[in-house]
């Protein structure tokens, strides 16, 4: 299902991978009408991420960007050319928002950047997702997703003390900038009246470094908690809280209080070893006997499958927490309604995540439920959106694209 | 009381700039009974852009992030958390004995004040407390009500005893991320609770949206395992498109090498690097001094670089760890190649990068005085995330709410204080 919540808001996205895509498709499945502008010939870079069906790398079918560009509206414009750049400026006229995730210097160098544009458009809300943010020392430095997690703080604390930090295991810090400028989009939007259009700098590194990981500052100061790595342990916690293995795989298992303690020992059958005065205090344990208490723990969860510990976690609320490969995820009937399957012609339907809140008092009336469309293939709405709304006629569109404009 | 914006190099230079920038979102008003992390953070980042944020907790149970050891003095103090100053700043606090009917009475009263309110019991307490939707709606026909929960408001986990780690576990984030060839580690960050609070954020200010165009109120479910789940693009479409379930792989990634964190001079220091073009590869191989080794036939293309990635990323980390994080990241960056320290806590607050930008601010607290509070960092031009009050003491702000707002005399207040109905 996408919601209404945001129809008639025109958003322009020049979005590449993750941050302004996801950013489009949050505004997009809030009932916001979004049209991607992508380089002619190749398009944006997830075309080229994968997975792809069958194993069979093509550009209109890369998991990641049909994922991401669902229900979007797509057109080409070479921005290098004035054409190009005149088609990006005639459209952030017609729109209310613009979301972007080009270098700023490469928008400035283009004559694209929030002054040139708002200068056309006031009311624009124009949102600028760059690794580092518009100003600051590192404004210019590039990232990928690994440089944003080492700088924003995921690294230091994930890995084996004598092995290299690691990083999450796909690219994830997008996501984070994403919502957070289509958040600050919509908040803009709720102030135009009073304060006109805004210009917003969304950092992805200080999505990491402030929301995410900002108060780990503080602790770091007060020396409260450890945040270098130890393996699956984590210091400082009362014991467990931890990642360990079952019959069939590994499990979560966790017991911040004390009563939960005392119930997943008494579900383990009271063992010895949990009477010993040196295992009395949770935390000791923790910090000095994790790995001989994981061995008896594990003993014990051996006999067990994730899908066997998590009736015991629902019957005895304790909190333990099957830890699902992809394929489970997917399967889970608790989550069927998350997905949504959408069909095109050269993939055949496939089922992708959708809107992850639930709302109760949209009228159904307003909800277009075919609304769903699959990502725009390379520029499949020049025409609907040039012609149509730019007013090119159709001999322009054709000489546009063999000039190489689209 | 201090206040600052972020960076941005836009900060007001008066030393007044939370009066200068009111926030964007300055007239709304919330009634936040959010609490630990996921609850409390949707009404810090609604107050840091200008909502009147009114957290309502009780002495009678602690908001948990209140607890923990105390850094003056050797007693238990509810003012000394710094991570509860860091995720409760900006906000007012009302101290209501919710359990209490004349407290359930007080709280309707102030949600018919109120545009948003914010929960995240668990699901079903707020129904049961006679706080539910329904009955709110009841006092207030275009409230925007969002609950905030670890697996939603319905279904077969609804009542699983699950915190952030479990979030992680089940979401399929963990089951990806770890070394080559072993198990899942799990995250030592509340993942879930940041990406469920964050989403909460976008569809409560999407819902303010709607209701200024159509006056209708919203209910809103949102549960940070769901949240977290769409953020797992790539593993769920992996498997969606090719039915394979993406096991740990190490520091990975499909399109680039090297990727990976490489030890630097110094104890455990290290730095990011991550190639992606066959231009950046010559301009790591620049950047190194051209070394005989970067010719090699096995690292010759970007596919090849690939197959050998873990021969290459020997041989780079015997270049890296000749020297330091930042001379390596400043020499990389300068010739057009993605580096970055692996940084620790400590170092990100005095990082000159986000020292500039403003990523914390010194904010005083009446309990532990001047605190670094990270700042949200939503740079809205006109109107920039600013942290604009420190983290409100337990019930500090019971009279301005309750006399100011509703309208209580001093008399009743101080009778319900008396009977713990305020307290």
């Amino acid at each position: 299902m996408t919601y209404s919540l945001l129809s008639g808001l025109r958003v322009l996205e020049i979005g590449s991978m993750l941050s302004a895509p996801y950013c489009g498709k949050l505004l997009a499945d809030a009932g916001a009408r979004v049209v991607k502008l992508e380089p002619p010939e190749l398009g944006e870079a997830a075309r080229r991420y994968g997975p792809w069906p069958g194993d069979i790398p093509h550009p209109e079918r890369s998991g990641l960007f049909l994922y991401l560009n669902a229900n979007k509206q797509g057109i080409t414009a070479n921005l290098e050319t004035p054409t190009g750049r005149s088609i990006l400026r005639r459209l952030a006229v017609a729109s209310d928002v613009v979301v972007h995730n080009a270098p700023p210097a490469d928008m400035e160098r283009l004559g694209l950047d929030y002054d040139i544009l708002a200068g056309d458009n006031p009311n624009l809300v124009m949102a600028s997702i760059s690794p580092w943010g518009l100003s600051g020392p590192w404004r210019d430095y590039k990232a990928y997703d690994i440089n944003l997690a080492a700088a924003g703080g995921i690294c230091e604390g994930l890995g084996e003390a004598d092995r290299e930090p690691l990083t999450f295991g796909t690219p994830e810090v997008g996501y984070f900038a994403g919502v957070a400028a289509a958040s600050s989009i919509v908040m803009a939007l709720l102030g135009r009246e009073r304060y006109g259009g805004q210009h917003i700098d969304i950092a992805e590194a200080e999505t990491m470094a402030g929301l995410y990981n900002g108060p780990e500052a503080l602790m770091a100061v007060y020396e409260w908690r450890v945040t270098r790595r130890t393996g699956h342990h984590a210091l400082d916690f009362p014991y467990p809280n931890c990642i360990l293995r079952c019959k069939d795989g590994h499990i979560f298992v966790g017991s911040p209080e004390g009563r939960q303690w005392g119930r997943l020992l008494q579900v383990m059958g009271n063992p010895e070893w949990s009477q010993e005065p040196r295992l009395r205090n949770r935390t000791v344990m923790n910090n000095r006997y994790a790995d001989e208490v994981d061995g008896y723990v594990e003993a014990w969860l051996a006999d067990y499958t994730k899908a066997e510990l998590l009736e015991i976690a629902l019957e005895h609320r304790i909190p333990l927490a099957p830890v699902r490969t992809y394929d489970e995820v997917r399967a889970d009937p608790a989550l069927a309604d998350l997905f949504v399957v959408i069909e095109r012609d050269d993939t055949g339907p496939v089922a992708y995540p959708g809107v992850p809140y639930r709302l109760s008092e949209v009228d159904l009336s307003e909800v277009d439920v075919a609304h769903h469309s699959p990502a725009p293939t390379l520029g499949q709405h020049n025409r609907d959106v040039l012609c149509d709304e730019l007013g090119y006629t159709g001999e322009e569109l054709v000489k546009l694209y063999q000039t190489g404009i689209i | 009381m201090s206040a600052s914006t972020n960076g941005n190099g836009k900060t007001n230079g008066d030393g007044n700039a939370a009066s200068a920038n009111a926030g964007v979102l300055a007239g709304f008003r919330v009634l936040d009974f959010g609490w630990v992390l996921a609850g409390a953070l949707p009404g810090m980042v609604l107050a840091d852009l200008g909502a009147e944020v009114i957290k309502v907790e009780t002495r009678q149970r602690l908001d948990y992030m209140r607890m923990g050891r105390p850094i003056v003095g050797d007693q238990p103090d509810p003012e000394q958390n710094p991570m509860f100053h860091n995720v409760n700043r900006g906000k007012l606090s009302v101290t209501l004995n919710i359990g209490e009917p004349d407290a359930v009475e007080l709280a309707k009263r102030l949600a018919a004040r109120c545009d948003v309110v914010i929960e995240n019991y668990s699901p079903g307490v707020m129904a049961r407390l006679g706080l539910g939707y329904d009955t709110l709606r009841g006092v207030k026909p275009d409230i925007i009500m969002a609950s905030i929960s670890s697996t939603g408001q319905e279904g077969p986990l609804r009542d699983l005893r699950a915190y952030a780690p479990s979030i992680g576990a089940l979401s399929g984030l963990d089951s990806a991320m770890g070394y080559e060839g072993g198990g899942p580690l799990g995250l030592k960050h509340a993942f879930g609770d940041i990406c469920g609070a964050l989403h909460a954020v976008f569809a409560i200010v999407a819902a303010l949206y709607h209701r200024k165009r159509t006056g209708q109120g919203q209910y809103i479910d949102v549960s940070m395992l769901r949240a977290t789940v769409v953020t797992q693009g790539v593993g769920l479409m992996e498997h969606a498109l090719t039915e394979r379930s993406l096991p740990p792989r190490g520091n990975y990634d499909p399109t680039m090498a090297p990727y990976g964190n490489y030890p630097c001079a110094g104890a455990d220091q290290w730095v990011s690097i991550a190639v992606a073009s066959e231009s950046e590869w010559q301009n790591l191989a620049a950047a190194m001094g051209n070394p005989a080794w970067a010719k090699d036939d096995r690292f010759r293309s970007q596919y090849r670089r690939q197959r050998h990635r873990r021969e290459l990323d020997a041989l780079l980390a015997q270049w890296t760890a000749q020297h330091d994080a930042d001379t390596l990241t400043d020499l990389l960056q300068r010739h057009g190649v993605a580096a970055a320290p692996v940084l620790s806590a400590a170092e990100r607050l005095f990082h000159p990068h986000f020292m500039e930008r403003g990523l914390y601010s010194d904010i005083d607290h009446p309990s532990l005085g001047a605190e670094p509070i990270f700042n949200l960092m939503w740079g809205l031009s006109k109107t920039p995330s600013a942290v604009r009050r420190h983290a409100p003491l337990l019930g500090e702000h019971n009279r301005p709410v309750l006399c100011g707002t509703l309208g209580l005399s001093e008399d009743e207040l101080a009778e319900l204080e008396q009977r713990r109905v305020v307290y």
